[in-house]
């Protein structure tokens, strides 16, 4: 898959713009029917909180992804919206198909990161994924 | 008595464990190690709900992926996502905390998931005991969780994590308050391992009790084999060879004569001997003779696979493919090493039930004592169990069963103490004469008939078979009385010499 390739795929899709926003695409590809807490989609993914957040609100927005209505309990239920008739969803299933091997996730993380920064070349090692810095784990409670 | 509402597994064989199935609304733990087949189980219980039933079905995850379940689904042939495309399974990945939390408000939005699709079955992947360090009641945790699926009316399944091996150890508080449980476990046998299931406790309905094999066959699921010992239903246990007139031939030419015509329907015959003495040529004549009769004969055979049995068949001048071919033969060959009993009885089940043999030869008994222990409860327990099969569906069976004495016998059946079981038996000897071995055959045993115990010498001719001689010499022995012996008991008898006449002086 060449670069040019991917970078048409994402001119196509329009919304992805961070690493975070591919992250948590490809969690809900793995996952179309989550119920979690932010923080906890936070840990599963490898991002900081403010970034999620700003991710599932571009995917929302897209219309790639709906969570369940604003309640008063910190966790939603996500599904991952999949219309593979329309073309947007035919461009999100090849995108997706790229990136669910490591070499792909990895290219389409450069070239996301190229976008932001078209100054930066796509040569030489990928950078970090994920700007997490060390931070307590939450041990999930056993079954209770 | 109202009849319970079941709600079938749809696995194979697991509802006739549960008697129908499991009671509607039932909350069954499925307990075991890793590895021993809870999710498989755990799926296959939504898979054939929603596919078989029209029941949609829920599966809460909490570790494994979705997409990593799809794809082990797909191994089985069960389209789970052909399922969630129609509305007839929706599969949820959260926590274990927020599903706890989420059972106890009845607005819940996962909950609400579930009523979308009319779910009427869920399956909660994953649970684990709460350690008693974090302090909390995991009993009265569980209660909570359970409430919540009765308030939903859904008949669910969870599986519990459980590190212990020894299942006395492995009680878990929650297993009190679960309606069902069932245990899995994977036990060695040998080399080998063993995968077995237990219904340990059902509210509301009666199942068969004991471990009963399993196996997770790909492209189709779970299949699980009632163990052998297990009751098969008054039908079975009151089967007899009741019919005193009806006699079924033997195919020996001459061995009718000594069977007063041929053997009683239903009956069980033994013939014993050792290897190479005719025993298999005895039961190829037995299963042609019912095929040129038009009765349907079956021949299970563990030590010779079936090319090697139409060679054998043919040297003897029966073509038994062509009796296949018109389906009047069903030969069936299963290799005895790492048998399964449980399974090997179920195949043997369905077969007779089908295939319905008015005939059946099992060559050889002696090799299930290889696999099963000969001195171990279990062989007696499936001989059993066989028998009464065979009798139930009035079938007339003959077991070939190997003595290893070479010349005579001290015991018929050596370690196998099965000749209580019975009907009849026919010892097949080697007797030395001169510089050869030639077969001799002895009817020891015909339950229900007169039978003489003489010995009788047979012959096996290329082309022809086996045939029990002419005994011309039966007018020259003269029967003389036990009194004309001595030493009859220790077995070693002798002619007691003429008494002697004192001299007259």
């Amino acid at each position: 898959m060449t670069p040019k390739r991917i970078g048409d795929l994402l001119d196509r899709i329009g919304c992805l713009e961070h690493p975070c926003d591919l992250d948590l695409l490809l969690f809900f590809n793995r996952h179309p029917q989550a119920f979690l807490k932010s923080e906890r989609l936070a840990e599963y993914v490898g991002y900081d909180l403010p970034q999620i957040q700003r991710s599932l609100e571009t995917l929302m927005t897209a219309g790639l992804l709906r969570q369940s209505p604003e309640s008063t309990r910190p966790a939603r239920l996500y599904v991952l919206t999949r219309s593979s008739s329309s073309p947007l969803g035919g461009w999100l299933s090849s995108l997706l198909r790229i990136a669910a091997t490591r070499e792909g996730r990895l290219a389409v993380i450069r070239a996301l990161k190229q976008r932001r920064s078209p100054g930066l070349t796509g040569g030489g090692e990928p950078e970090p994924v994920a700007n997490v810095g060390p931070r307590p784990r939450t041990l999930e409670e056993p079954h209770a | 008595m109202p009849e319970p509402d079941l709600v079938k597994t749809g696995i194979k064989g697991l509802d006739e464990v549960l008697f129908g199935g499991i009671p509607r609304g039932n909350i069954t733990l499925v307990a075991g190690t890793a590895g021993t087949g809870k999710t498989t189980l755990g799926v296959e219980f939504v898979y054939r709900g929603a596919r078989q039933f029209n029941e949609p079905g829920v599966i809460v995850l909490f570790e494994v992926a979705p997409d990593k379940l799809i794809r082990d689904a797909a191994l089985f042939g069960w389209d789970l996502h052909e399922l969630e495309r129609d509305g007839r399974l929706k599969m949820i990945f959260t926590t274990r905390q927020l599903f706890q939390q989420e059972l106890q408000r009845a607005d819940s939005p996962l909950l609400a998931e579930a009523a979308e699709i009319g779910a009427r079955r869920i399956f909660v992947d994953g649970l684990v005991r709460l350690p008693e360090s974090t302090g909390g009641d995991p009993r009265d945790a569980f209660h909570l969780l359970a409430e919540g699926l009765h308030r939903e009316n859904l008949t669910a399944m969870l599986t519990l994590e459980s590190t212990f091996t020894d299942p006395a150890a492995a009680r878990a508080p929650e297993e009190f308050v679960a309606d069902t449980i069932v245990r899995l476990s994977i036990e060695p046998v040998q080399r080998a391992v063993l995968r077995s299931l237990e219904v340990v406790k059902s509210r509301g309905h009666e199942y068969a009790l004991g471990r009963h094999t399993f196996r997770i066959i790909n492209g189709q699921g779970l299949e699980v084999y009632r163990r052998v010992q297990a009751p098969r239903g008054l039908q079975r246990e009151a089967g007899a060879a009741f019919d005193p007139t009806t006699r079924v031939t033997t195919g020996v030419p001459g061995l009718d004569e000594l069977v007063n015509g041929g053997y009683f329907v239903a009956s069980t015959t033994l013939v014993v001997g050792i290897s190479g003495a005719g025993k298999s040529v005895m039961a190829l004549q037995y299963i042609a003779e019912g095929a040129r009769r038009g009765e349907r004969s079956l021949m299970i055979t563990l030590d010779e696979p079936p090319a090697q049995v139409l060679r054998n068949a043919h040297a003897i001048g029966i073509d038994l493919k062509s009796f296949i071919d018109r389906g009047l033969v069903h030969l069936w060959y299963e290799p005895p090493q790492e048998m399964e009993i449980d399974r090997h009885f179920a195949q043997i089940e369905a077969i007779v039930e089908t295939f319905r043999p008015r005939r059946t030869v099992i060559d050889s008994l002696s090799t299930y004592g290889s696999s099963l222990g000969a001195t171990e409860r279990s062989f007696r327990d499936f001989f059993h169990a066989i028998v009464a099969l065979m009798k139930e569906h009035q079938i007339t069976a003959v077991y070939n069963h190997e003595n290893p004495e070479m010349l005579g016998m001290s015991s018929m059946m050596g370690e196998f103490k099965v000749s209580s079981l019975v009907d009849n038996i026919i010892l097949m000897n080697w007797v030395e004469l001169g510089d050869s071995f030639r077969h001799a055959l002895t009817v020891a045993k015909m339950r229900a008939m007169p039978t003489s115990r003489t010995t009788h010498e047979c012959e096996i001719v290329n082309g022809q078979g086996m045939k029990v001689l002419p005994r011309p010499l039966r007018a020259v022995l003269p029967v003389v009385p036990f009194a004309g012996y001595l030493g009859l008991i220790s077995r070693s008898p002798e002619r007691r010499p003429p008494p002697s006449v004192p001299e007259t002086p």
